[in-house]
């Protein structure tokens, strides 16, 4: 018994709960000087490049919001949207209507505040349009929802993408950009503040209960309920977030574009959206923007090898579609073979970067839980109980501070007998009578309830 | 004081099938109640509709003398329900430590606008939050456990962390399904102990459905059997496991005879 008494006595609170492991000063500052020198090179890059790729960089970090706007419904809620290219779409046009036919921009003018506005307008349009969608998304889940969602798009495509007053048929709605972040370079620097502004939300909204709430939910739905959490609240929330984000998105974009034509919003590009999430790693932030922002630049890089644009062009074939077929490629790769992502690759970076140990697996320096090993039972419920007199000292405390007399006579499963936990040692000729149905009284408790 | 849990002609019908009816039951204040019953007597469809998973079509549920029927889940969780399910109902993906962030949702005050803000009170929630998971997580030995992914841990490590789980909502009625399975004789022993304990410190009512006979047995003041949807006795734990109807549900009516002479008295 007294092996037994050894397994069971709780050692100090402090021995158990190592804290945390945290770098030091210097590994802090290595980490905030790799921090500064990956931004500061994409700055560089984007201060030092000709007009054209500035332009280029731009759209890459409207395609990571996009990616992050996606990586919210396919990531966190584990659902498939087809149809985004209508939430970025209607957000373009809300933004670029307002800002020309309301706040009466000019071809060349336009103040600062009109821009914010019709921003703020498009991301609440591209919110409630993908609030709609989670409604749906409460009785519909899965491959269903995935077609919902696209004929959620086309409906887009074929109905409000067509309305003459929001977009000016096929000449479409011009967006002019806001005086002072007018040229590639400005625009550039506007479309990366934005950038930031929805990876911390996006980082809060996982970090927090809100996230937790919406994984569970991905999770198995019962079970989130069972948590205490409302579904159906959490659902479209993440839905009307991620709708948010590619209102942001379709905003910029107009603006990007400065003149919104609803051929930019098609289908071909939803399905491009949903493919670089999966490069990039479902549920993985930093995955997700790097895929973005490649998938965004690559018709670009492939321009450059003049080789390749010669050998398509006699193809008869654009860029885009190049994409796409790269894109599938790269997804069709990434679920055989890495289905974390680029996400999983660059992890053991993005985990030192956020203050852990370095190490290649996601687990590499907790301790392994050790399988906790019982000595073989000699004794039934009461034999154990006994052990536990350390406790009952804590317990009669607590009891009494909630009013209730301790009076709960504990019973051995094998004897039958009634006995106080301290008086738990019987006597071992008794251990030679085995009972396997354990026939006892349980006494209820005498607490006047 | 009255029943923590009633249950009144609680029925419920998919197609055809009559997988409740007519079940009555009562769980009063800090008693350990046993619900048991062959596979498919529909213990686990009651705890569903006892929950609120299920619409039932017929009875009502009242927690502490209020009619909780309509409520959705989540609110019936706020009231103090807490649930555990028969496979196990955590989390994959996140860690113990998380499971039991998630577990505490509704406790935790601060909004949605608020966290997606990262306002200070959402940081001073959190960590709370964090302490008492650390609480309830050392209450129940699974400190060591707390970064750990659940892949890979042992089923009875399992079912151990979802009780802390739900010890984290902060109930006042525990609903356990089939707490023990997945565990060994030992371990069914220690968590027959840690019931009791805990019913001890934390004034808990339990109703817990369960297979390992000398566990309910053991624990349970009150027990009551279900066959094929219907109630079929009720009673002290001794009483019912002599029952010549409970031996014949299990063992199948023929072997009734063989099984009334053959079990110890």
């Amino acid at each position: 018994m007294a092996s037994a008494t050894e397994v069971l006595e709780r050692p100090g609170r402090e021995e158990r709960i190592a804290p945390p492991w945290t770098p030091s000063v210097q590994g802090w500052t290595a980490r905030l000087l790799v921090l500064i020198g990956i931004f500061g090179l994409v700055l560089l890059v984007t201060a030092t490049r000709p007009n054209f790729w500035q332009e280029r960089i731009a759209l890459a970090a409207i395609w990571a919001i996009i990616g992050l706007s996606l990586n919210i419904v396919l990531g966190y809620v584990g659902q498939v949207s087809l149809g985004h290219h209508a939430f970025v779409g209607i957000a373009a046009f809300v933004s670029a209507w307002y800002v020309t036919e309301q706040a009466g921009c000019t071809i060349d003018k336009c103040s600062f505040g009109a821009f914010a506005t019709g921003t703020v307008l498009a991301a609440l349009s591209g919110a409630a349009a993908a609030g709609l969608l989670g409604l749906i998304a409460l009785r519909i889940r899965g491959l269903y929802l995935a077609l919902i969602t696209l004929a959620y798009g086309f409906v887009a495509e074929r109905s409000i993408f067509e309305i003459p007053s929001l977009t000016r048929g096929g000449a479409g709605m011009p967006a002019t950009r806001p005086d002072g972040w007018a040229t590639g370079e400005e625009f550039a620097y506007l479309c990366f503040i934005f950038l930031a502004l929805v990876i911390y939300v996006d980082w809060r909204f996982l970090r927090s209960k809100v996230g937790r709430a919406v994984l569970s939910i991905k999770h198995s739905e019962p079970v989130a309920a069972s948590y205490g959490i409302n579904v159906t609240y959490y659902k479209v929330l993440a839905f009307t977030m991620s709708g948010l984000f590619a209102g942001i998105a379709g905003s910029l974009f107009a603006f990007h574009s400065q003149n919104v034509v609803s051929n930019d919003f098609s289908f071909a590009n939803a399905t491009l959206w949903v493919l670089m999430v999966v490069v990039g790693g479902l549920g993985n932030r930093v995955g997700v923007v790097i895929a973005s922002a490649f998938f965004a630049l690559f018709p670009f890089l492939l321009e450059m090898w003049t080789w390749f644009a010669h050998q398509i062009e006699d193809l008869g074939r654009a860029m885009g579609n190049v994409t796409i077929v790269v894109g599938a490629i790269l997804a069709l790769f990434t679920i055989i073979s890495y289905p974390g992502g680029i996400g999983e690759q660059v992890s053991p970076i993005s985990r030192w970067l956020s203050g852990k140990r370095f190490s290649l697996h996601p687990d590499g320096h907790h301790d392994e839980p050790e399988v906790e090993k019982k000595p073989p039972s000699e004794g039934g419920l009461l034999s154990k109980l006994g052990l536990h007199k350390n406790n009952d000292e804590k317990e009669t405390t607590q009891l009494a501070a909630l009013g209730r007399a301790v009076e709960t006579p504990v019973v051995d499963a094998r004897t039958g007998e009634t006995a106080r936990p301290e008086t738990a040692r019987k006597p071992s000729s008794e251990d030679e009578t085995p009972d396997v149905w354990g026939a006892l009284t349980r006494t209820k408790s005498e607490d006047g309830n | 004081m009255g029943a923590v849990l009633e249950v009144k002609d609680m029925g419920i019908r998919f197609g055809g099938l009559v997988a409740l009816k007519d079940v009555t039951i009562e769980v009063p204040e800090w008693e350990i109640v046993g619900l048991i019953g062959p596979n498919g007597a529909g213990k686990t469809t009651l705890f569903n509709c006892i929950m609120g998973a299920y619409q039932p079509n017929t009875g009502t549920v009242a927690y502490r003398e209020r009619d909780i029927s309509l409520l959705p889940t989540h609110r019936r969780v706020a009231l103090g329900i807490g649930r555990t399910f028969q496979n196990i109902g955590l989390v994959r993906g996140l860690t113990v430590l998380e499971n039991c962030l998630v577990a505490q949702h509704p406790r935790i005050p601060y909004g949605a606008a608020s966290a997606l803000l990262g306002t200070p009170r959402s940081y001073s929630d959190e960590r709370r939050a964090r302490a008492y998971a650390m609480e309830v997580l050392d209450f129940l030995d699974l400190t060591r456990f707390a970064g750990s992914h659940l892949e890979g841990l042992p089923y009875g490590t399992l079912k151990l962390i979802e009780i802390a789980t739900v010890l984290a909502t902060d109930p006042d009625l525990l609903l356990l399904d089939e707490p023990s399975s997945g565990m060994g004789p030992d371990e069914a022993h220690a968590l027959g102990e840690r019931l009791i304990e805990l019913r001890k410190t934390l004034n808990l009512t339990v109703l817990m459905i369960e297979h390992h006979v000398p566990l309910v047995v053991g624990v349970c003041d009150f027990v009551y059997v279900l066959n094929f949807g219907q109630l079929l006795t009720q009673g002290r734990p001794q009483e019912v496991q002599n029952h010549p109807e409970v031996i014949a549900a299990y063992l199948g009516g023929e072997a009734v005879k063989e099984a009334t002479t053959d079990v110890p008295a």
